[in-house]
């Protein structure tokens, strides 16, 4: 892993799992409140994470554990929905 | 205080704008409490988790937050109102079929949808309340609340299209 660690060790954390599971880190230059961006892997027209395909990663949130499970729950919502196409289907 | 996660969704009218810049401004008027969603253009997503006394206070603090920093966002959706069966089974932390048991195949009346189709879709508001009525279904009060504020909010950004003159007429048949 070659980007700068997350100053808070539960957002680094989330930041591992979203990129084990795919998704790209990128770190911005110092600014007092955005500190990053994650882009999603299917990051195209159909996926289904809709504006969260690019979230961004506060630097200093007031609670960075909330902000360790928003990051988890984008993740996990990208890969509950391309998996569950056809699921909704059935209405 | 409570906790209220809850998700807004705007459009954007200037997208010529850096993105980078906007955040930081909403980063300024205190809405470092979303994860902030910039993956289409002239859209804007915050998935909120906000301590507020009350599900109204949580939800039309993000707004005025949001307007704040960025005057020209105008608010799409707030959510979870509009909801299909995945969805519902996810705030209830059960499973889909589950809620397809207690909901379409039961013995009473289902609860109405505002549009059934597929995916079929409910006002969250309208389910819960039809789970504690109907079935005597444990609801948590929060998210009962949080339910009626974002359906308030979906209704009053839904009335900006009303046509008046349309509507009286439209109304006298619905009474």
């Amino acid at each position: 892993m070659s980007r700068r660690r997350h100053p808070d060790p539960h957002i680094e954390k989330a930041l591992r799992y979203a990129e084990s599971q795919g998704w790209r880190v990128e770190v911005l230059g110092p600014r007092a409140h955005g500190w990053g961006k994650m882009y999603c892997p299917h990051n195209d027209p159909d996926c289904r994470c809709g504006e969260f395909c690019i979230t961004v990663i506060w630097g200093t949130p007031k609670r960075p554990e909330n902000h360790a499970r928003q990051i988890r729950r984008v993740v996990d919502g990208c890969l509950r929905r391309a998996g569950e196409t056809d699921d909704e289907q059935e209405g | 205080m409570n906790e209220y996660e809850f998700t807004l969704t705007f459009t954007l009218r200037s997208t010529g704008v850096d993105v980078d810049d906007l955040v930081e401004r909403l980063g300024d008027a205190g809405c470092e409490d979303a994860a902030i969603g910039v993956g289409q253009r002239g859209r804007l997503a915050l998935s909120f988790i906000r301590e507020a006394e009350s599900a109204a206070k949580a939800v039309l603090s993000g707004i005025a937050d949001v307007k704040r920093a960025i005057s020209d966002a105008t608010l799409i959706e707030a959510s979870p109102d509009l909801v299909g069966l995945t969805d519902v089974a996810e705030l209830l932390h059960v499973t889909r079929q589950n809620v397809r048991k207690l909901i379409l195949d039961c013995e009473a009346v289902a609860p109405a949808p505002v549009h059934e189709g597929r995916p079929t879709i409910w006002h969250l508001a309208k389910v819960l309340g039809w789970l504690r009525e109907e079935k005597n279904y444990p609801i948590e009060e929060d998210l009962a609340e949080l339910a009626q504020t974002t359906m308030q909010i979906n209704l009053a950004v839904g009335s900006k299209d009303i046509d008046h003159a349309a509507q009286s007429e439209i109304l006298a048949l619905l009474a």
